[in-house]
């Protein structure tokens, strides 16, 4: 039985009055994604500063790749790669000079960094830019070399904190290719974010509500949990206009926009798609088509958050 | 161990050739550290200046005679003081006022008589007091040549014979008065003061910014490592610096070097390690490189440039402000400098210079590195 690659227990941080990570508990597997997901400031940031040895835990144990995160955080440095919010490059230097910095840092030298530097250019589909300076480059080739930077040592654990901030979500895409590569290649991921269409591709997710681990499944087991109801899609004309006459109807438990429409989430033994579309024709929109669709973590996260953090943490 | 150390040095290694990277890629950073001190050393060494140099001064000579033109020759001979013409007395104020002149020499009429006679005489030197130190130095010299051309006058009379009284200055160590040779050394530690605290405060405070520091503290690199591998390059551009207004000294100003050059350089060393701890606190207490500039320049500038003894002697300061003087180490750089280069002092003269600036290095260094060490990225 090998031991988890990070393991959390009563994990707690406190800044004075404020309690910013309370009580945290879970486990991530060798290879795993594990998604870690919540509003900003519930905590995300908090919990990986404690799990990387920046911060020590009020209380509460933290152990990643076997060693201790209060009582050993060097070793702990140097057994994770680290990629923060924004992955702070330096643009003033060229790409293959951020990768031999960045060796350096973790101890690796002479021709041993360079050749690893090289493979790490191949790896993150850098090639040709090693000598571009890296301020010139756009925000999706920037975040493949910050990866690549935490990369080069060999982690077994790598932790990303909201990596795709900022980025276009092409690159966001091949980014996340490049995440899954790196998995099933062995390497366990703790990544923090708040696109919801991204955890998707996590294996299992914790979401964060105000310093408190709230959930911790996978994205399947979470809209089965979350969204007992049925998701209804309504598309046409006005129907910004006419959502707030189904609020507060019994049996709707939620009504939220959703690009040009409305998620509106019911009671399925109270409500049917033909019903909404009468209701929502009813209060003055006009060409409304009502589908029913597969609930996404965006119903999940709303669905969390609308329970609010008073109930008790999952287990 | 071994293993440790060899990691612990390409680490530090590492830094520095970052830092130095960063230095080569920013001209500004250049022209900070090596532009600066030469355009500044121009400006001080040849447009300061408490030399009396060609000062104009005009002319009443209302005897005109052979002698008062001796007179009027003897005084402007130097060049110290050139004559820009003939003027009447009553003149005086509009020269002054128009800048035309600095001074004004009136010989009476009748002064080439009194002189031959042996007379009790007078001349008169209206001088405009508006800048107090080209006044008294004006005096002086005028003071001094009259004096010299009474006793080529009195000459034969007095042969063989002492003159009563005899006035005699004489300068020691800077001979010319040049205030070239006095400026060079306090120039030094304004340049080296500014350069050190400013790019390294800026350095620092950048990376707190990027957020680069948060990812090195992630790193196993130690906070120490981090410190020493960012300074490192900073201490030997300030290094260089120093090389740099030594050099332009003594080809342009002819600025001597008596003491032992090792004994200018440790000292210089010792300066600049404070400075870098210094600015290295700024960087820590300030939390973004605008702040850190700011903090950076003031602290660095001002006492370099008023308490250092550069530009206003510290014996002529208010007493707080002599005190005051005691904890700005660009004083005892100022000191131990014209001590080395002009008076060839050794280390003898100098230790205590040199402990006053070990123990502001280790005193600051010390409160910069615990701030470090304990500050969250």
């Amino acid at each position: 039985m090998s031991e988890p690659a990070v393991a959390a227990s009563g994990l707690t941080k406190r800044f004075g009055d404020f309690t910013a990570v309370d009580h945290v508990s879970f486990e991530v597997e060798k290879g795993e994604i594990f998604g870690y997901l919540g509003a900003n400031g519930a905590g995300k940031s908090t919990t990986i500063r404690m799990l990387t040895g920046l911060l020590a835990p009020t209380s509460g144990h933290g152990r990643v790749a076997g060693h201790d995160v209060a009582t050993s955080p060097e070793a702990v440095k140097a057994s994770i790669g680290y990629m923060s919010q924004r992955f702070s490059l330096y643009l003033d230097l060229p790409v293959v000079e951020n990768l031999l910095f960045f060796g350096g840092a973790y101890g690796l030298s002479g021709t041993a960094l360079r050749s690893r530097a090289e493979e790490m250019i191949e790896l993150t589909g850098l090639h040709g830019l090693a000598d571009a300076t890296t301020g010139s480059l756009p925000g999706g080739v920037r975040q493949r070399l910050a990866l690549a930077c935490a990369l080069l040592h060999r982690p077994g654990v790598v932790f990303l904190d909201e990596p795709t901030a900022g980025v276009d979500p092409v690159a966001r895409r091949s980014f996340w290719r490049l995440i899954r590569e790196l998995a099933a290649g062995g390497t366990t991921v703790f990544v923090t974010t708040h696109y919801l269409d991204e955890a998707e591709y996590c294996r299992r997710i914790g979401l964060m509500v105000d310093g408190r681990l709230v959930a911790l499944d996978t994205p399947a087991a979470l809209k089965r949990a979350f969204v007992p109801g049925l998701v209804l899609v309504a598309r046409g004309r006005d129907l910004a206009r006419a959502a707030p006459a189904l609020l507060g109807r019994e049996g709707i438990r939620a009504v939220t926009p959703f690009g040009a429409g409305l998620h509106i989430m019911v009671d399925p033994g109270r409500w049917t798609g033909e019903a909404v579309e009468r209701a929502l024709a009813g209060a003055g929109a006009s060409g409304v088509r009502v589908e029913s669709a597969e609930p996404s973590l965006e119903d999940v996260f709303l669905a969390v958050v609308d329970r609010g953090a008073k109930e008790a943490p999952a287990p | 161990m071994r293993e440790r150390l060899r990691k612990a040095l390409v680490r530090i290694g590492g830094m520095a050739a970052k830092e130095t990277l960063h230095i080569r890629r920013d001209p500004r950073t250049l022209y900070l550290a090596l532009g600066m001190p030469v355009l500044m050393l121009f400006l001080f060494g040849y447009g300061v200046s408490f030399d009396v140099d060609r000062v104009p001064i005009a002319v009443a000579d209302l005897d005109r005679t052979e002698s008062s033109r001796a007179l009027v020759d003897a005084l402007t001979a130097s060049r110290e003081m050139v004559s820009i013409g003939a003027a009447s007395p009553g003149e005086a104020e509009r020269l002054f006022r128009s800048g035309a002149a600095l001074a004004v020499l009136v010989v009476p009429e009748g002064y080439a008589r009194d002189v031959a006679t042996g007379k009790r005489t007078r001349v008169q030197l209206l001088v405009d007091g508006a800048d107090a130190v080209i006044a008294n130095q004006l005096l002086a010299k005028a003071d001094g040549l009259v004096r010299a051309e009474t006793r080529r006058l009195a000459g034969p009379g007095l042969a063989g014979r002492e003159p009563p009284l005899q006035v005699k200055v004489w300068t020691r160590y800077n001979p010319g008065a040049r205030s070239a040779l006095f400026m060079v050394p306090g120039l030094a530690a304004y340049l080296l003061a500014i350069g050190a605290v400013l790019l390294t405060a800026l350095t620092v405070a950048g990376e707190w910014e990027r957020g680069s520091m948060e990812q090195l503290f992630a790193s196993p690199v130690g906070r120490l490592q981090i410190v020493l591998g960012k300074l490192l390059p900073y201490l030997v551009l300030g290094m260089l610096q120093l090389l740099l207004v030594l050099a332009f000294g003594v080809v342009a100003f002819d600025l001597p070097i008596r003491g032992d050059v090792a004994l200018v350089f440790l000292v210089g060393l010792f300066f600049l390690v404070g400075m870098l701890g210094q600015g290295l606190l700024i960087s820590v207490v300030a939390k973004n490189q605008l702040v850190a500039t700011q903090a950076g320049a003031l602290s660095a500038m001002l006492p370099s440039l008023l308490l250092s003894g550069m530009l206003v002697p510290i014996q002529n300061m208010p007493v707080p402000l002599q005190l005051l003087s005691r904890i700005v180490p660009a004083r005892y750089l100022v000191q131990a400098l014209r001590g080395v280069l002009l008076k060839g002092n050794g280390l003898d003269v100098l230790w205590p210079e040199l402990a006053a600036l070990a123990a502001f290095a280790v005193v600051i260094l010390g409160i910069a590195t615990a701030r470090f060490q304990r500050r969250l990225a």
